[in-house]
């Protein structure tokens, strides 16, 4: 018996890494939802798309899906995806990682792709925790929380993605949460049909290393907390974007704008020469 | 054919568009920038991309992406650059991807001096990235070498599908000289292999008998997976020893048992030479005229040059130096790539000649160091 | 044949754009080969600037990039006349712009081949940063071994239109004072 999302993975590689409990397998499946959307309405086809990851455990998905997909180093599969995407612009091509690899790591990449405003979609599944390695503090880990590396407390601030990549004008910024499935497929759907960087941030758990530190005693009460927080909104307001953990949590697309997109300004430079 | 007056930088630049270059990254770093500058002028006008990443680190992970959607890729940096490259260039290795990084020495450690050259990285780009690996680097010492060398590192990269480095330094990339450039079926190009099994039977890391796998691109429907884990024949991630042995071997090994397609050097006044003087890249054109100059008193002295620095050209070494009772190596640096010279002259007499010098050291500056020897 | 050739002067007297000219028209409307290196101070105005060419009918020739016996030398500014004496092959031919005060040279043994190429420009040509081009045209057509129309070549491939007929012209009168001579 076969799902009819199964053909966008490499069944045979199944099961999966992720633990019990883990948020990571929604983001995937409301992915392959928003990517099967599309493909049955006809805006492009199976192999028109590319997934590339970096290390992390939400990288790991590229391991399993059939498309083209590339699992590069840590931080950076953006410029890797700007790379392909300049040269076969035809791709929708799809970053996926945490919030380890694309905020840290990768973060000036990220911060120059929504600058020059790159064709990409990019997921980042914030779980606020390095899980893969095995619970160390994260930029998005909240105040005070234990870590492994913060055993006396966190002392460090968080970063707000969102905020960031408003400020750098990018053309689709948006926070979901594996609390609201339907949601984050409704924003990657959009986020593919979108010229120019779109953003998607997805809240997640990891149960393992991050919520047994936060006291939780399994995953559906740490789920049960972040959808208690979790609140959507129709294009919240930016300033309401701040995560303080135990507070409410807003999620919705923040940021729309519709600047041109780099590939499009890309081979408009080109095209000069081509023409002539 | 065309006859142009070039610096190093631009006869980089022009070898690789001759060999097929359709995107360029880079970051601007000197004493490589000219090569940077020159493209973003004259590949837009051949149907190529060039574009200014935020570093090194992006520049190379992203003419791996691009050499994945199917065209011939590089950049160019200098040792600071180079450094951030590293964990892109052991990427690009274990992913098998064809793309070019033209690597110009400066002085170092750190910033040293931008401007002014050396040999210092001649290791660096032996051993720099991590993991087990062949890596192919070509050093020219003239303008016009520079310009073939670069075609033949991309023809080398497709082929193989490796990275390969033509290592130049500052001193040849400022040089002019004339080159003679060649036009379209003047000169071997080389792309890498297609597929030639149904979509559904391709594996990407399944090997010919070269122990090269036929390379499909990303868009071309085989569902291609890029995977830096270790990774069987269809790129699936395991934690055996089978596996991780298989894999690094084949890796190290397709470069070893294709060496003969690789190495490149030249011998000069060897045949009856008593002191053989093995110097490569600018330093070597210092010693050319340094033998010349002693052959012209009498002293049977030859030059052995190695283009391809990594892997040397040993059988043409030890032959070079067969009738030698010294051997010395003359390098602009404090003397290491001796260490690879006398892994092959186990039973000679090798000597290191390190003249550090910002240009290029003097035949006189050489002279001095080496008479005590001769 | 192999010459060493040695351009030297301050910056901003066009020494490098000379130099280019020079290699440019030897390697590719003299089938010549040529190795040319330049060398200047951080400023772009004062401070010394030398090009160093190596002309050779074949490529075993080349070798060390730099001039160790210059057959050849000219000097836009006397100034640097004692600082690169060392550099001179005996018997080398040595043009010296002489609109500048030259006091004791220190060197012996060289053709000394005068001409007030500065003066000239701003007489002739109304425009002293041609000088270096009147400077070229003496040396090409004393030497012979470029020819006067792969000069004027390589100046058409190098100088934008609004200065090719004037760095033309002051080249010409550079050639000029060598028939005057003669």
């Amino acid at each position: 018996m076969s799902h009819p999302l199964d053909r966008y993975l490499r069944t045979d590689r199944l099961p999966h890494i992720w633990c019990p409990g883990c948020g990571i397998g929604i983001v995937v499946s409301a992915m392959l939802r928003a990517i099967d959307k599309h493909i049955s309405e006809g805006h492009f086809s199976h192999d028109d798309v590319a997934v590339v990851s970096g290390i992390g455990c939400a990288a790991r998905a590229t391991l399993y899906l059939n498309f083209d997909s590339a699992h590069v180093i840590h931080g950076r599969a953006i410029p890797f995806a700007i790379g392909l995407k300049l040269v076969k612009p035809r791709l929708k091509v799809i970053v996926i990682g945490g919030d380890g690899d694309i905020a840290a790591i990768g973060g000036n990449h990220l911060l120059h792709a929504a600058r020059r405003n790159v064709d990409l979609t990019v997921i980042m599944v914030n779980n606020m925790i390095y899980g893969m390695t095995g619970g160390q503090v994260a930029p998005t880990t909240p105040p005070t929380i234990y870590t492994t590396t913060t055993p006396y407390g966190n002392y460090e601030y968080p970063i707000n993605v969102i905020k960031l990549l408003s400020a750098l004008n990018t053309n689709y910024v948006a926070r979901a949460s594996i609390t609201h499935p339907h949601l984050i497929e409704r924003y990657i759907y959009k986020a593919l049909s979108i010229e120019g960087l779109a953003f998607i941030e997805v809240l997640s758990t990891c149960p393992e290393v991050f919520g047994r530190h936060l006291g939780f005693k399994n995953a559906v009460e740490f789920f049960n907390k972040l959808k208690e927080m979790v609140r959507p909104y129709e294009k919240p307001p930016i300033e309401r974007s701040d995560i303080v953990w135990g507070n409410e949590i807003v999620i919705g697309e923040y940021v729309i704008n519709n600047r041109e997109g780099f590939v499009r300004s890309v081979y408009k430079s080109l095209n000069k020469w081509c023409k002539g | 054919m065309k006859v142009e007056y070039l610096t190093g930088n631009y006869a980089i630049a022009e070898g690789a568009m001759t060999a097929g270059l359709k995107f360029y990254a880079g970051y601007p770093i000197t004493p490589s920038s000219e090569i940077f500058e020159y493209l973003a002028k004259e590949l837009p006008k051949v149907g190529g991309i060039v574009v200014q990443f935020e570093d090194e680190i992006a520049s190379i992970n992203a003419i791996i992406g691009a050499s994945w959607a199917g065209v011939k890729a590089m950049t160019a940096t200098s040792g600071p650059g180079f450094s951030l490259m590293l964990e892109g260039l052991s990427l690009a290795i274990m992913i098998e991807t064809p793309l070019v990084i033209a690597y110009v020495m400066r002085t170092g450690p750190s910033t040293g001096i931008a401007t002014k050259s050396g040999q210092y990285d001649v290791m660096q780009v032996r051993w720099g990235a991590h993991g087990n690996y062949e890596i192919v680097a070509y050093a020219p010492w003239s303008v016009q070498e520079a310009y073939d060398l670069t075609i033949k590192s991309f023809n080398v990269s497709e082929l193989l599908r490796i990275p390969v480095i033509l290592l130049s330094d500052a001193t040849l990339v400022h040089l002019w000289e004339r080159v003679v450039m060649k036009g379209p079926g003047e000169v071997v190009i080389v792309d890498r292999k297609k597929p030639k099994v149904p979509k559904d039977m391709y594996k990407p890391y399944e090997p010919d008998e070269d122990l090269v796998p036929p390379m499909a691109c990303f868009g071309e429907g085989y569902r291609v997976l890029v995977e830096s884990l270790t990774h069987d024949e269809r790129g699936y991630y395991k934690t055996t020893n089978e596996v991780q042995r298989k894999l690094v071997w084949r890796l190290v090994n397709k470069v070893r048992k294709n060496k003969h397609l690789v190495v490149d050097s030249a011998s000069y006044f060897v045949d009856d030479a008593e002191y053989v003087i093995v110097a490569y890249g600018t330093t070597a054109r210092s010693v050319y005229a340094l033998v010349k100059e002693l052959r012209s008193k009498g002293v049977r002295i030859g030059l052995f040059r190695p283009k391809s620095l990594w892997p040397i050209d040993d059988d043409a070494l030890v032959k070079a130096c067969s009738k030698a009772k010294k051997v010395f190596v003359v390098e602009n640096n404090v003397g290491v790539y001796v260490n690879e010279v006398c892994r092959f002259l186990k039973n000679k007499d090798v000597i290191s000649i390190p003249v550090i010098d910002l240009d290029i050291p003097s035949p006189e500056d050489i002279l001095n160091v080496m008479r005590e020897w001769l | 044949m192999r010459y060493e050739l040695l351009v030297v002067g301050r910056g901003g007297q066009g020494v490098l754009l000379l130099g280019r000219i020079l290699g440019l028209a030897a390697a590719k409307y003299c089938n010549l080969y040529v190795t040319s290196c330049e060398s200047y101070a951080a400023e772009t105005r004062g401070g010394d600037s030398r090009v160093d060419l190596i002309l050779a009918s074949s490529e075993d020739e080349l070798d060390y990039i730099k001039v160790r016996g210059a057959d050849i030398a000219l000097f836009l500014h006397p100034n640097s006349l004692a600082k690169f004496s060392n550099l001179l092959k005996d018997r080398s031919k040595v043009f010296i712009d002489s609109s500048f005060p030259i006091q004791s040279l220190g060197i012996r043994n060289v053709e000394l081949i005068k001409a007030p190429y500065t003066k000239l420009a701003e007489k002739e040509l109304k425009n002293v940063r041609v000088a270096n081009m009147v400077a070229l045209g003496h040396l090409v057509g004393t030497l012979k071994i470029l020819t006067q129309e792969s000069i004027e070549r390589a100046i058409d491939d190098l100088v934008s239109t609004e200065w090719r007929d004037l760095n033309k012209k002051a080249f010409k009168l550079g050639v000029r004072i060598t028939n005057d001579e003669h």
